[in-house]
């Protein structure tokens, strides 16, 4: 299995190289680098869009959130389609039309202020790199888990493409590899759940049915490559081989009762057909809860599940809006209306690639249930073909598998460095080629260091919560910015920062583990629920107190910003 | 443009209150309902003013149908968990709503949103730049 994986990853990150490397050429002038000197058709657009939207948290974190916490976690998928048809409807083709390059640029130009500026720049640094960290976290544990080499090496790797690659050849050459990205992502998750789904054929579909503890379907051995905690819902006639509760086991056999057990790293467990797939506690699903049940509370252990699953609809859903390098891509449109039709068929192709991460979870759920123990519920996605399909086709399609899961590392990553990277340069230095060739391969460093220290976060939540803090601070600004003539620059400041930084720190309190129970669980956990809310009001109220900040010639950028370019051209 | 467009009576006193500034003659193809927009006067700002209206209504309306598909699903389960227990064809009703079916209803939307909007402009458009037009004002 691992050759050909490492095959398929090298032979992905070539291409992308190529692929990008064709930028070089075309890539002339720092317009061409920052918006592909807008001539992106909506087809083109879209797949490119769509390509660097699905990331690690698409591809390998929501197949194993939903196979360790429940059904539930599709509220991430369904939540990140659904931004970009909110996107559609409040931003995409106003955007375009006002013109800019960046979101700090719109917000310099809709109210005039330099202050402003240097407020969004920052606050693009910070999505960003919240952003970049699971990638990176991505690419070291699907390295880890194909070749066994540390994390810190995947995490490198992907570090020093993706930046050498986007100082080279800048977003030209990005866009075409990001469309290149979306079918390889499609194809390397399609491809797979459909041959699974096939090949395992139709099973009763025991351990879905609701309030059931899942069961092995046949005599399954179970490897622990580390030390695991895990409970069985019932007693169960076992084969040990390795250091089980103290005990040491050369494949004997050994009843286990229905309470809690500690297994050494390496031991190996046989299950017999019908037995109890036991629960491992660092995955257990929270408080109780069925894995039918329709509540996400990643993040919140457990505590008010209704609460903690409007957290995640609220960021999923308005945090689209605020994600600066996905913005950026709707200045390469055309027009305002090629804008909207980039942007709805951006929702039909993310609607089409998320149908599959439910399949994945689905077939896990019933045919590996064993994967509930492994530690990591990113691994899923990675270890699910070679499980259900041994042999020479399960490793051809674990192959596609990881080559698809670089990909959403390579095309993501790609796009945030040029908005980081285009922001530090654009905003903060003296613009020009050279300097954002410097300003990626720096901003590419950091987030590398910075992705060393975050290895025990689940990718999904950890996008979550970048999508919580675009969220709680650029979407407001964009959507007051678009249809609200009254904010003023000492608003929309005042909203950003206290919206984004009281989100950031709610966040930052729950990795270091500051409340992990009853409600500072969930308003630290999933913070959306409060701090959209607070941006909103902060923005609207500084706002009005503020009124004779707003620009003289607020009501001409409205209307430029919304009307049809063929009357704005005139008007 | 089509050339045989006949005006509806409706937009005469839209052209009517233009009033004629010297700094016009700059402007070679002047429109009426065009130069109030540009020139910012009073009834170029309602006429702003209420497309802007038009264009948001239309936003809203279509968010709002969104969230009500699909933010409401958490709320029903928790009021009648028994939805939650529903299965159809062996699977679970929460799995194909989460999994698939909120999707179709999402483009749909979109789709909506989009064509609604274009025939907004090109209302708006046919108003303030109507096809016929005197050749000079």
């Amino acid at each position: 299995m691992p050759d050909a994986s490492v095959g398929a990853i090298a032979f992905i990150t070539l291409v992308t190289i190529m692929v990008g490397a064709r930028g070089i050429r075309v890539a002339r002038t720092p317009d061409d680098f920052m918006v592909a000197a807008r001539q992106v058709q909506p087809a083109l657009n879209a797949a490119a869009i769509s390509g660097e939207y699905l990331s690690a948290a698409s591809f390998l974190g929501i197949a194993g959130l939903v196979v360790a916490q429940g059904v539930g976690a599709l509220w991430y998928s369904v939540g990140y389609t659904a931004g970009y048809l909110v996107l559609l409807l409040l931003v995409a083709a106003p955007l375009r039309r006002f013109g800019a390059y960046t979101i700090p640029d719109f917000a310099a130009g809709r109210l005039g202020s330099r202050g402003l500026r240097q407020t969004a720049t920052a606050l693009v640094l910070v999505i960003g790199w919240f952003y970049l960290l699971p990638q990176m976290k991505g690419a070291g544990i699907t390295l880890q888990w194909i070749t066994g080499t540390p994390y810190w090496v995947g995490v490198a790797t992907l570090g020093v493409v993706v930046s050498c690659n986007i100082a080279m050849g800048g977003m030209k050459g990005i866009t075409f590899v990001q469309c290149f990205q979306y079918w390889t992502k499609l194809c390397a998750i399609g491809i797979p759940a459909l041959v699974l789904l096939i090949a395992t054929g139709h099973h009763p579909a025991r351990n879905l049915a609701p309030d059931h503890a899942p069961v092995f379907a046949s005599a399954t051995t179970v490897s622990l490559p580390q030390a695991t905690d895990f409970t069985l819902t019932r007693p169960a006639q076992v084969t040990v081989a390795g250091q089980l509760d103290g005990h040491q086991y050369r494949n004997q056999r050994a009843r286990l009762c229905a309470c809690r057990h500690e297994a050494a790293a390496g031991t190996r467990i046989g299950f017999s057909a019908g037995a109890p797939v036991p629960v491992s506690l660092a995955m257990a699903p929270s408080s109780a809860q069925s894995w039918d049940s329709p509540f996400l509370t990643a993040g919140t252990n457990g505590a008010h599940p209704l609460a903690a699953t409007y957290g995640v609809i609220i960021a999923t859903f308005f945090g689209a809006i605020g994600l600066p390098h996905i913005l950026v891509r709707f200045y390469t449109n055309p027009d305002g209306e090629a804008a909207r039709r980039t942007t709805l068929i951006v929702v039909l192709l993310l609607s089409t690639f998320y149908l599959f991460p439910a399949v994945l979870a689905v077939l896990a759920r019933l045919h590996a249930p064993q994967l509930y123990l492994s530690s990591d519920s990113d691994n899923v996605v990675l270890a699910l073909p070679s499980l259900l399909l041994p042999g020479l086709p399960g490793e051809l399609l674990a192959a596609l598998v990881a080559a698809g899961a670089f990909a959403a590392f390579l095309s993501t990553s790609s796009g945030l460095l040029v908005s980081v990277a285009g922001a530090l340069s654009h905003d903060l230095m003296h613009r020009g080629v050279t300097s954002f060739r410097w300003c990626a391969i720096a901003a590419g460093a950091v987030a590398t260091a910075a992705a060393l220290l975050i290895g025990r976060f689940s990718v999904a939540l950890l996008v979550g919560w970048a999508f919580a803090i675009a969220a709680s601070s650029f979407c407001p600004l964009m959507v007051l910015g678009i249809w609200w003539r009254r904010l003023t620059r000492f608003g929309a400041a005042a909203g950003i920062v206290v919206g984004g930084i009281s989100c950031l720190a709610a966040i930052l309190a729950t990795m270091l583990g500051a409340a992990d129970s009853g409600w500072s669980a969930v308003l630290l956990g999933q913070p959306a629920i409060w701090t959209v809310p607070l941006a909103f009001t902060v923005m609207v109220v500084v706002s009005l107190l503020t009124q004779r900040a707003v620009p003289a010639n607020a009501g001409q950028v409205m209307l430029r910003m919304h009307l049809p370019e063929a009357l704005s051209r005139q008007a | 443009m089509p050339a045989d467009g006949s005006d509806p009576p409706a937009k005469e006193p839209v052209r009517q209150l233009v009033v004629w500034r010297p700094d016009d003659v700059l402007v070679q193809h002047d429109v009426p309902g065009l130069g109030d927009l540009r020139d910012d006067t009073k009834h170029g700002r309602l006429l702003g003013k209420s497309y802007l209206r038009a264009q948001l209504g239309l936003s809203l309306m279509c968010l709002t149908i969104a969230l009500a598909v699909t933010a409401s699903f958490p709320v029903i389960a928790a009021v009648a968990p028994a939805v939650t227990r529903v299965t159809v064809g062996g699977l679970p009703l929460t799995l194909i709503v989460l999994g698939f079916a909120f999707y179709p209803v999402l483009l749909l939307i979109g789709w909506f949103y989009n064509r609604q909007a274009r025939q907004l402009e090109a209302r708006f458009t046919e108003l303030v730049d109507p096809p016929r037009r005197p050749p000079d004002a």
